[in-house]
């Protein structure tokens, strides 16, 4: 187990430098650069390369590479085109801001989805079922932007209960906080749970053909017995692979909840980052992001033998 | 001869309506999807425009005819894309391990880690903001997570002992793999790829959401969801019949889908 | 008794009225930049910036210059040399008086390259003019000299991208030089900023406000009765809608689309505040195509203005073909003569031009509050209905300032910042493309004329020289300017006063009325 984890550990650092080079060139290949955002439609030349020489953009880009690349070996990641912050406290702020509301949201939707789609699989093709097939199908098919919307002027604004706009930190006040993370976590969650609950009625309906399942009808176990202890066990394995993969969409994806509820998230940050062709905070929130998920999905593969007993770590 | 479960017919007919539509709306449309018409801007539905009219009086009901061969298009490629890509690959790791899986599995995770909204916006100013450079961009951003369930499919299924049983008997890894695995992965990827389907759908209006995207100026149900959020007060049919399609057409494709592994899954065979 | 009477009352108003209900909060779509006035900016820095510091000068509403922190200026008879004199009595937030000394140290501050000051080039020589000279003859009088005569110098001193030239106290940079925040004279001082989220800025008590009954630009009553001020960042517009009904943000700017909803909310008003902004179709004469000036003309005549307007602004807009805007004094009949619109005339001039067919691709972006994707998508319609072969390709912002930059591009519908005095507004598009490829307008003519009326400081004859400008532009149509800004601003009804001026939020003027 830990030769297992060390080993995937190590794997994760050629991961991480793919990403490294291929962040830097994907952004350099967009067009547009940050000097030129700057000035607008007054970029005269000669303050535009004035600028460009200033932000160290008129070098080669290998040589930009290997500067940038050398201070992140020493843990810099430098600092922000546009508001000249240093990166990495920047990207972390963020990162919690988001990560709270993601985690939760996909702790809600795996905790309700999952036995739905264990229960609809058990019954499948009842009307049970199609009802929950079908609402699965309608979340996944709402836009999380449109959702959101609908929830802001729902809650918000007819019945007031929530407040609109704004946000507030935990550590300033963990009450309203909590207020204002309410939208965004039930927008996320009511998405996510389409996802999961399809996955899982899908993994149960293959584990419920199994032969054991049969054998432990055969032997006179209760429906209930049969369902939790084999199916609901077995069924989770695919499901946990599937939310180590939303939790890293979601980290690129929750842009758009952030920017409905006007959250101060790393998703908002890489949008307006990704705008103003702040190119260290591009690099410093994808390796950011890069790191996390491999560390997501190694405790997802560590924890993948405790839900399938079949898959050895080794 | 069986008659198909009820699920297949249903998905069937609903995906039959979506197909004529897309093929009867390349042909012939109510009005022109593209004309303006400024007199009747934001009708809602009536006689004349079935669905109501967007802010430029356009008829809706011609732009989502117009709109489904498009997407319905669109959806169909970058999902195909991404499937075979990823089950090559997701396959070919799990069941080999060793260095093909650390080698791929690093390309693979890097891939996967990058926001699916960057790689469009790379890759579609790299490749020219077209149909195909959508369907690119969300193919290679859909693919590391087919593979990433690929393999963990293929992971739990080669301890198995019909696996074993195919390795002891002397068969060849490449016909143990497409004999005994790859049936088995059919499950999992139904289910992925039909939400694929949507999320392809979507993310197209996400993007321009954010204002990253692309929008063609040809309609899309993505796009026309998303240029139809300012309007959520004062029109909102504008975004209902869109979310409608989307919501029809993948309920159709689920319940296809479900019969579909049904027929494919070789334990069900024989039931 | 009379004294029991009023503090009675005084505690009633202070407890109907907590400090934190008198607070005022705006949105702007994105944070701002810095602090750092005409450094590091955009739009919304500006617009807060504006409120904490003052320059010698200001513009007036009609885009004239006024004397801001001078209280008058005279110019030499050789017209090269300016003197301000200094109104007494203005403070800075650290509560130091203001003196000669700091508008040196200002100026001596902006014209070192290392401060990035964005309008140096406007002053050091690079783009023609050159301020040799700069003195403090006493505590009150600040001399500046130029090396030869100019229509603009006062213009740009007042810029509000160039930070208005704000005077700064010492104690706004640390001790390395290096920027802190923004310790200057205005009606506001520089609060907390939550970067991402908001920035508030409190009212300062000592402010001196120049003359006048009510505030006129940047210029004008300046006094505020508001303890505070919020800018808070809200990106989407759908949210910002949400957020004025329901009280949470008093200020806004909306979409054009969203005034009809608003303006039926029982507790929201809305206004229509024109700005200098341009918007434009640009060519690029030196493309195959559209170097023919027939097909420019064509397009000119294909494109029905007052629909295209009024479609893009919801109907609210003003048609405008000049660069000399709406708003400014030098606005008048001539400016007034734009294209005809006239189909046949256009397929007479494409038939002329030997077009055949060929797709022109108008480049566009989803901004929001620019009506550049709005305005491409009803102009191919309009080209496509006299026989022109229009495409419309959407690029998000940064890649087509890109393709602006480089020139890279047919047709592009495009917005032009705001500049106020003439002269600046043609300097915008006019000049050789050779030098500088973002340049729409390269034609000796023009060049000339524009440096005529950057010289020339009589009203009367730059009339003249902006009426023969526009003739020029119209016949040979290197871009179409359309109309210009008309912005749609919302208000909770609890705050009055707090209208914007050219697209940026300025609240001084603004006191709450009811909570």
């Amino acid at each position: 187990m830990l030769r297992f984890a060390l080993r995937r550990i190590l794997m994760a650092v050629p991961t991480l430098l793919i990403m490294a080079v291929s962040v830097f060139v994907l952004i350099r290949l967009i067009p547009g650069d940050p000097a030129s955002l700057m000035l607008g439609d007054l970029a005269d030349p000669a303050s535009l390369a004035d600028l460009q020489k200033r932000l160290g953009l008129d070098q080669s880009l290998p040589v930009q590479f290997f500067i940038w690349f050398g201070n992140v070996l020493h843990g810099d990641l430098g600092n922000s085109i546009t508001s000249g912050q240093p990166v990495l406290p920047l990207v972390f702020d963020r990162f919690w801001i988001s990560a709270r509301i993601v985690l939760v949201a996909v702790f809600i939707a795996s905790l309700i989805a999952v036995p739905a789609g264990v229960i609809a699989a058990w019954r499948q093709n009842s009307a049970l079922d199609l009802a929950l097939v079908g609402s699965a199908t309608v979340l996944l098919s709402i836009p999380t932007f449109w959702l959101g919307l609908l929830l802001l002027l729902f809650f918000g604004l007819k019945l007031e209960w929530l407040p609109v706009v704004g946000y507030v930190s935990f550590r300033d006040n963990p009450t309203a906080a909590l207020l204002y993370i309410i939208m965004p976590v039930m927008t996320l969650f009511l998405h996510e749970m389409g996802v999961l609950i399809r996955m899982a009625r899908a993994s149960t309906l293959e584990v419920l053909r199994l032969d054991y399942i049969t054998h432990a009808r055969a032997k006179g176990l209760s429906e209930s017995a049969v369902l939790w202890r084999h199916a609901f066990k077995n069924a989770f394995g695919p499901t946990w692979t599937l939310i180590g993969l939303v939790l890293g969409n979601l980290l690129g994806g929750i842009a758009v909840v952030e920017t409905v509820f006007t959250i101060p998230g790393l998703g908002r940050l890489l949008v307006d980052s990704i705008f103003a062709r702040d190119y260290p905070v591009i690099q410093g929130c994808l390796l950011f992001v890069a790191f996390v998920y491999v560390v997501v999905n190694l405790i997802v593969d560590l924890l993948y033998p405790v839900f399938d007993p079949r898959v050895t770590a080794e | 001869m069986r008659l198909p479960a009820p699920n297949a017919i249903l998905g069937g007919a609903i995906i039959g309506i979506v197909v004529v539509c897309a093929l009867f709306g390349a042909v012939w449309t109510p009005f022109d999807p593209l004309k303006i018409n400024f007199a009747a801007r934001l009708q809602p539905p009536g006689p004349i425009y079935w669905l109501g009219t967007d802010e430029f009086g356009r008829d809706v009901l011609s732009r989502l005819m117009a709109a489904a061969a498009t997407s319905v298009w669109i959806s169909l490629l970058t999902v195909t894309a991404a499937v075979t890509a990823g089950t090559a690959i997701g396959v070919l790791t799990g069941y080999l391990r060793g260095w093909t899986d650390r080698v791929l599995m690093a390309f693979n995770d890097a891939l996967l880690a990058f926001p699916g909204i960057l790689l469009a916006l790379g890759l579609l100013a790299v490749i020219g903001a077209n149909k195909y450079g959508i369907i690119l961009a969300l193919g290679l951003a859909y693919t590391p997570s087919v593979a990433r369930v690929v393999r963990g499919t293929v992971l739990s299924l080669r301890e198995r002992e019909f696996v074993e049983a195919s390795r002891v008997m002397g068969n060849s890894e490449l016909f143990t793999m497409a004999r005994h695995i790859l049936p088995n992965c059919v499950a999992p990827l139904t289910v992925l790829a039909t939400s694929m389907f949507g999320w392809v759908l979507l993310s197209e209006s996400a993007l321009s959401f954010l204002g990253l995207g692309v929008p063609p100026p040809a309609p899309t149900w993505g796009n026309m969801l998303a240029s139809s959020r300012a309007f959520i007060a004062q029109a909102v049919w504008l975004g209902i019949f869109p979310g409608l399609c989307i919501s029809l057409t993948l309920l159709g494709i689920n319940l296809l889908g479900d019969a579909l592994r049904d027929k494919l899954d070789p334990r069900m065979r024989g039931v | 008794m009379k004294i029991s009477t009023a503090s009675a009352l005084g505690a009633m108003l202070i407890a109907a009225t907590p400090a934190a209900a008198q607070t005022v909060t705006v949105a702007l779509n994105a944070d701002i930049r810095s602090t750092n006035p005409g450094v590091n900016r955009d739009d919304n820095t500006d617009a807060v910036v504006l409120h904490m510091v003052e320059g010698l000068v200001g513009y007036r509403e009609n885009g004239t210059v006024a004397p801001l922190l001078a209280e008058s200026i005279q110019l030499s008879p050789d017209g090269k040399t300016y003197t301000f004199r200094l109104r007494k009595g203005v403070k800075f937030h650290n509560g130091a008086e203001l003196t000669s000394a700091d508008v040196l140290w200002s100026w001596n501050r902006y014209m070192d390259p290392k401060t990035d000051w964005r309008c140096r080039s406007d002053f050091d020589g690079h783009a023609g003019l050159k301020v040799e000279k700069v003195e403090a003859p006493d505590a009150n009088t600040v001399t500046m000299t130029l090396d030869h005569p100019s229509a603009l110098f006062l213009d740009s001193l007042a810029r509000t991208d160039c930070g208005v030239t704000a005077v700064l106290h010492k104690s706004s940079v640390k001790e390395d030089g290096s920027w802190d925040k923004p310790v200057g004279t205005g009606p506001f001082k520089f609060g907390d900023w939550r970067r991402g989220e908001y920035v508030t800025l409190t009212r300062f008590e000592d402010y001196q406000s120049p003359p006048g009954d009510k505030p006129d630009g940047l210029v004008g009553a300046k006094k505020t009765v508001l303890p505070e001020v919020k800018f808070l960042v809200v990106p989407d517009a759908s949210t910002v809608k949400a957020a004025l009904v329901s009280g949470a943000v008093d200020v806004a700017q909306v979409l054009d689309s969203d005034v009809p909803e608003l303006s039926k909310a029982k507790s929201v008003a809305v206004g229509l505040y024109p700005s200098a902004t341009k918007h434009t179709f640009l060519f690029q004469t030196r493309d195959p195509l559209l170097s023919n000036v027939k097909l420019r003309q064509a397009i000119a005549a294909a494109i029905d203005t007052p629909q295209l307007v009024a479609a893009v602004s919801n109907g609210n807009g003003k048609p405008n073909n000049s660069a000399v805007a709406l708003t400014s004094a030098y606005y008048d009949d001539v400016q007034r003569q734009g294209y005809a619109y006239d189909p046949a005339k256009a397929q007479k001039l494409l038939k002329e031009a030997g077009y055949k067919g060929e797709p022109i691709k108008i480049i566009a972006n989803k901004r929001v509050h620019v009506p550049s994707f709005n305005a491409a998508v009803i102009a191919q319609a309009m080209m496509q209905a006299v026989g022109i072969n229009a495409e419309i390709e959407v690029l998000e912002w940064a890649t087509q300032l890109d393709r602006y930059n480089k020139g890279n591009y047919q047709m592009m519908s495009f917005s032009y910042s705001a500049r106020l005095d003439p002269a600046l507004s043609y300097e915008q598009f006019a000049g050789p493309k050779d030098k500088q490829p973002r340049k729409v307008w390269d034609e000796a003519k023009a060049q000339e004329l524009i440096e005529k009326a950057s010289t020339i400081s009589d009203e009367a004859e730059r009339r003249k020289i902006f009426d023969e400008l526009h003739k020029l532009q119209m016949e040979t149509t290197p871009l179409i300017i359309f109309a210009n800004g008309q912005e749609a601003w919302a208000h909770t009804k609890r705050v009055e006063g707090a209208d914007p001026w050219e697209g940026k939020p300025r609240v001084w003027g603004a006191r709450v009325v009811t909570n």
